[in-house]
């Protein structure tokens, strides 16, 4: 626990001088906000059946993006980052176990970014406040709260998964996170599905997404545990 | 606690279809620096990753500060420093961030005031706060090296700690490596520069894949070489060497002025020698014992070692 605690603080030493995740650590949900903001103020006067249903679900799928995003850059660069200083191997030749270096580097990008996923929720919901004159409709309903509080943790955990594979292969911080983009797709598809049928966001659906996101999660972990042991990374590492 | 270091029996190690370690048995005394010597890709890094329970052997066995190899792995590292190759410094934090890091990591009782001393040890106290992205080549490689030291380890692997520094940077580090010779602490050297190697270390292995020799440098110089006195003469005296007709001289040989002469007891036996070359009317100009560095010995052991394989 206590070295997990050192590489954590480490992580976001060094994340904080980093200006590009610095950046979109700051910038994307800041954007995520206000664009989720203005559509709901927007949407006030629509008097179009499924209209605000379709806007709210746009909106809640800014809040699913941001914990799949976040954590791409911070987990691409700090692996990547360590590969390119070369201090991966002084790092592995200290008592640190796998597991504690695992789940510092995981963990180093999940708490930033559901820090910052629920902070730009609770965000949004006091600018909606004012401008819509009440906390909006639709939104602090038990399907949104679960999305928020139960999702997001998972696009996390499966967003580093993918992160963490697709850095044990490149040798680009950049590259690495374009491939890892992919992993914001669970976010996205149960917008297709809402939008396309201008459905209200249910517990089933939620349910259903988090029940597909476990298995993703465990299948990305596991391997991701895999290739992150010493062995694998001192000699099958690029 | 027994006095040897590091002992290694049948160390192998494969990389698929290659075999990067082979056989490797050798056992290092404790305080002693332990020159590790081959060429590129003879497996020298292997052995470092192999030792520092970094990876595992393929087969063989080891006892690194009197623990298993492969059963205590975490103890292992505790007792053990490794400098890699390149310095893998966090080239975002300052010097002492990077130091505080890793004293953590360790487990260091007293971090702050341990990573102060080796920054103070090593010149480094004034920049502690500059990030380390910022520093030279030497104060890098003095800053990994104290890194490497910070929670005081039994064994210190050394792998090219002089490799792609200027020579001024390099003598610092080789300075530095006497300082931390101590009855305690072995220093396992892996290193190219075989002057170095001479200059610092008590014994040392010359290694390609499998062990080519081993031994205190002087004593695989004497095995291989034997010893020599070579004579400088004013004029080259024609006949000198078969009227000689000492019994202990093995083999002498003549360039011009110049007699080399193979002896097994120079100090008994040399001043026998100038005696009766000064008898024989030989005007000697100097006497003095032929040298053979570390390089040519190095060079004739591995030429030896791929004309046999």
């Amino acid at each position: 626990m206590h070295r997990l605690n050192v590489i954590l603080l480490k992580e976001w030493r060094e994340s904080l001088r980093n200006k590009m995740i610095l950046f979109g650590a700051i910038f994307l949900p800041l954007f995520m906000v206000g664009a989720a903001v203005v559509m709901v103020y927007q949407g006030r006067g629509i008097d179009v059946p499924g209209a605000q249903i379709a806007l709210f679900n746009t909106a809640l799928m800014y809040f699913l993006i941001l914990p799949a995003v976040i954590p791409l850059a911070i987990a691409a660069y700090s692996i990547i980052g360590e590969k390119e200083q070369g201090s991966l191997e002084p790092l592995l030749a200290t008592p640190i176990s796998d597991l504690e270096l695992f789940l510092g580097k995981a963990l180093a990008s999940v708490i930033p970014a559901l820090i910052l996923t629920w902070g730009s929720f609770g965000l949004f919901l006091g600018l909606s406040i004012p401008l819509v004159g009440g906390i909006p409709p639709h939104v602090l309903t038990p399907p949104w709260i679960a999305a928020i509080f139960g999702l997001a943790p998972l696009l996390s955990l499966f967003s580093v998964g993918v992160t963490m594979l697709v850095s044990s292969r490149a040798s680009d911080a950049r590259a690495a996170y374009q491939v890892s983009s992919l992993a914001i797709l669970p976010g996205i598809v149960p917008l297709i599905i809402y939008s396309s049928k201008k459905t209200l966001v249910s517990l089933f659906l939620v349910g259903l997404e988090g029940a597909v996101l476990i298995v993703a999660s465990i299948i990305v972990l596991y391997f991701a545990i895999k290739v992150f042991r010493r062995e694998q990374i001192l000699t099958r590492w690029k | 606690m027994s006095n040897i270091a590091i002992c290694a029996k049948n160390l192998t190690r494969d990389f698929d279809t290659v075999r990067a370690v082979d056989s490797l048995s050798l056992e290092i005394p404790q305080g002693i620096v332990f020159g590790f010597l081959g060429p590129n890709g003879a497996g020298k890094t292997t052995t470092i990753r192999m030792l520092a329970a970094l990876i595992a052997p393929s087969s063989g066995e080891a006892t690194v500060a009197g623990l298993h190899l492969g059963r205590e792995n975490r103890a292992i590292r505790q007792h053990v420093g490794v400098l890699t190759e390149t310095p893998g410094l966090y080239k975002r934090l300052s010097a002492i961030d990077n130091l505080l890091f890793f004293a953590k990591l360790y487990g260091v009782p007293e971090p702050r005031k341990q990573a102060e001393r080796y920054l103070q040890l090593f010149e480094l106290w004034d920049r502690r706060d500059d990030l380390a992205g910022s520093f030279s080549k030497g104060m890098r490689q003095k800053l990994a090296i104290a890194r490497a030291m910070l929670h005081e380890p039994q064994i210190l692997f050394l792998d090219e700690p002089t490799a792609s520094l200027d020579p001024e940077a390099a003598k610092v580090v080789r300075d530095l490596i006497e300082t931390l010779r101590t009855k305690e602490r072995t220093i396992f050297l892996c290193t190219h520069n075989l002057d170095e190697a001479d200059r610092l270390c008590d014994r040392v292995a010359l290694f390609n894949t499998r062990l080519v020799a081993i031994g205190p440098p002087q004593e695989l110089k004497e095995r291989l070489y034997g010893r020599r006195t070579v004579i400088h003469l004013a004029d080259p005296h024609p006949g000198l060497e078969d009227a000689l007709k000492l019994s202990f001289i093995k083999k002498i040989e003549r360039l011009d002025n110049t007699l080399v002469v193979s002896l097994s007891d120079p100090e008994r036996e040399n001043p026998i020698l100038v005696s009766r070359l000064v008898e024989l009317g030989a005007k000697v100009q100097f006497v003095n014992e032929l040298r053979v560095s570390l390089e040519d010995l190095y060079l004739d052991l591995m030429e030896e070692n791929n004309a046999s394989t």
